[in-house]
């Protein structure tokens, strides 16, 4: 199953966009960088609508109290309600990896953002 | 706010098959909205000095919306709670709720105690706004009476002034860091029975822990409870209901897992110590049965068993009622804040009838597909 998101120029840097892919309501992220990701939008605790969160840098964990880092190149998809954050790459939850939303994959085709259905369902960290 | 049709709201509806009443939802005032419900002398300590609420909370909550759901929270930059219809459309129409008990942003018993009298008339502002604006637009809506508990007797006039509005179902104590148990707020309490009201207790942003404020915000989060815990204990050892034995207490957001250890470790000490409070004159855990309740938001991830352990550890089905603490950040979802599986009585419970039976003035529900 494939679902054409949107034209490629409406989606910047730092953006997400909500579909839809079949009965799944879906958010597709584009990282600073420019990457494409896409993860099921409805959070795991309580059902939050992920495509209304916000794309963070991710806060590597660190060795002493009071040092923060942040972990370049990762970003966190965090949801709207209670702020459960979810791994844009792999939809692993920062805090277990083991509980995740589903990712599909995502990408450009002929200017076109595009989300397919991946086989391999949600992917471990 | 999205609908997510993989699992519709409109088939949940339908599904459901029980009232359900919320018993915390923040509506929100910008100060410059309550000058015209000042009294004029007053009037100019906001539009010409510039008085702010104190808040002395040393952190940020670090969620995507601050101290709101991002979704809530309004296009033009003002926080959630302020539009009635984004309140309607994402809470009273999404989820079918009955009746929803607003419980305000600004109370001046959370706030520092000095200037009483400003802040004794700023309540009064405060509830006719409430009654003008939220209460008269939506017959779901219920409301509460603000008060100043740091003047018993100007909160207790102000009881006596808006609690026999039809729709003002409890007066609200938000907590700071005193026990309200003390003697010196009866008045208050002789107020709420005179005007058969209940008596809420909410959690405020100056309450500190037990070791005052920590170092992150996480920690302050976490011990949200430890206040809730000092009240019921306050209460129950200054024998307000046996003073009061109409009252009615809820005590709202502060979660409910920390009740079965409140009433064991109460009633171990009236067991060794009594005789310190001969007025008290039944086990407190049997009294807060009677005359205590718990909002249920914030709730924590729990497994059905363990759910209907901690239930069954109170002793009684009674105590929780159900709220979503709508537009907060930490906002509970009637669908999925608690475990799904429940016994239906005691869901009944829970949504509606506990709150049902602890709000004198609650008004008729509809019949529901019962």
């Amino acid at each position: 199953m494939k679902q054409v998101v949107c034209h490629k120029s409406e989606l910047s840097n730092g953006q997400i966009m909500r579909t839809q892919l079949g009965p799944i309501p879906v958010v597709v992220v584009r990282t600073k960088a420019g990457s494409l990701y896409a993860l099921a939008a409805k959070c795991l605790h309580q059902g939050g609508p992920l495509d209304q969160g916000r794309v963070y840098e991710h806060h590597a964990t660190t060795k002493d109290v009071g040092e923060y880092v942040i972990d370049p190149g990762r970003e966190v998809l965090k949801c709207p309600w209670h702020g459960y954050e979810y791994d844009i790459k792999t939809g692993c939850t920062v805090f277990d990896p083991s509980r995740a939303v589903q990712t599909f994959q995502a990408y450009e085709e002929e200017d076109q953002i595009v989300v397919q259905l991946a086989t391999a369902g949600a992917r471990q960290a | 706010m999205t609908q997510l049709s993989s699992d519709p709201v409109a088939s949940r509806q339908a599904a459901r098959h029980f009232n359900l009443i919320d018993t915390d939802v923040h509506e929100r005032a910008e100060l410059s909205a309550l000058v015209p419900y000042l009294e004029p002398m007053w009037r100019k300590y906001i539009t010409d000095f510039g008085w702010q609420p104190d808040r002395i909370l040393p952190y940020t909550q670090y969620a995507a919306g601050g101290l709101d759901r991002l979704d809530a929270r309004l296009p033009d930059g003002r926080p959630g709670g302020s539009d009635y219809e984004l309140l309607r459309q994402q809470l009273l129409d999404e989820f079918d709720i009955d009746y929803a008990i607003l419980t305000g942003w600004l109370d001046a018993s959370g706030l520092h105690p000095g200037w009483p009298e400003f802040k004794t008339a700023l309540m009064s502002a405060y509830n006719d706004w409430q009654i003008e604006h939220w209460l008269n637009r939506d017959e779901r809506l219920l409301g509460s009476v603000h008060v100043n508990a740091h003047d018993p007797a100007g909160a207790a006039r102000e009881i006596d002034r808006v609690g026999s509005h039809p729709k003002m179902v409890q007066a609200i104590l938000y907590i700071k860091d005193k026990p309200f148990g003390d003697p010196y707020y009866h008045p208050i309490y002789e107020a709420c029975v005179r005007n058969n009201l209940a008596l809420g207790m909410h959690h405020s942003e100056n309450a500190p822990t037990a070791l005052g404020f920590h170092r992150y915000f996480v920690e302050w989060h976490t011990l949200v409870s430890q206040v809730f815990m000092s009240e019921v204990v306050s209460l129950v050892f200054n024998g307000v209901f046996d003073k009061y034995p109409e009252l009615k207490v809820i005590m709202i957001e502060g979660g409910f897992t920390y009740v079965p250890h409140l009433m064991s470790r109460s009633d171990q000490q009236y067991k060794e110590l009594r005789s310190e409070v001969p007025w008290v004159k039944r086990m407190p855990s049997d009294i807060i049965r009677e005359h205590v309740r718990f909002a249920s938001q914030p709730t924590e991830e729990m497994s059905l068993e363990r759910f209907l352990q901690l239930v069954e550890w109170c002793d009684s089905d009674e105590l929780f009622c159900f709220s979503t603490d709508y537009p907060h950040w930490d906002f509970d979802s009637p669908w999925e804040a608690l475990p799904q599986g429940m016994p239906e009585d005691l869901k009944r419970k829970i949504f509606y009838e506990n709150a049902k039976n602890t709000y004198a003035k609650m008004p008729a529900l509809r019949a529901i597909g019962q």
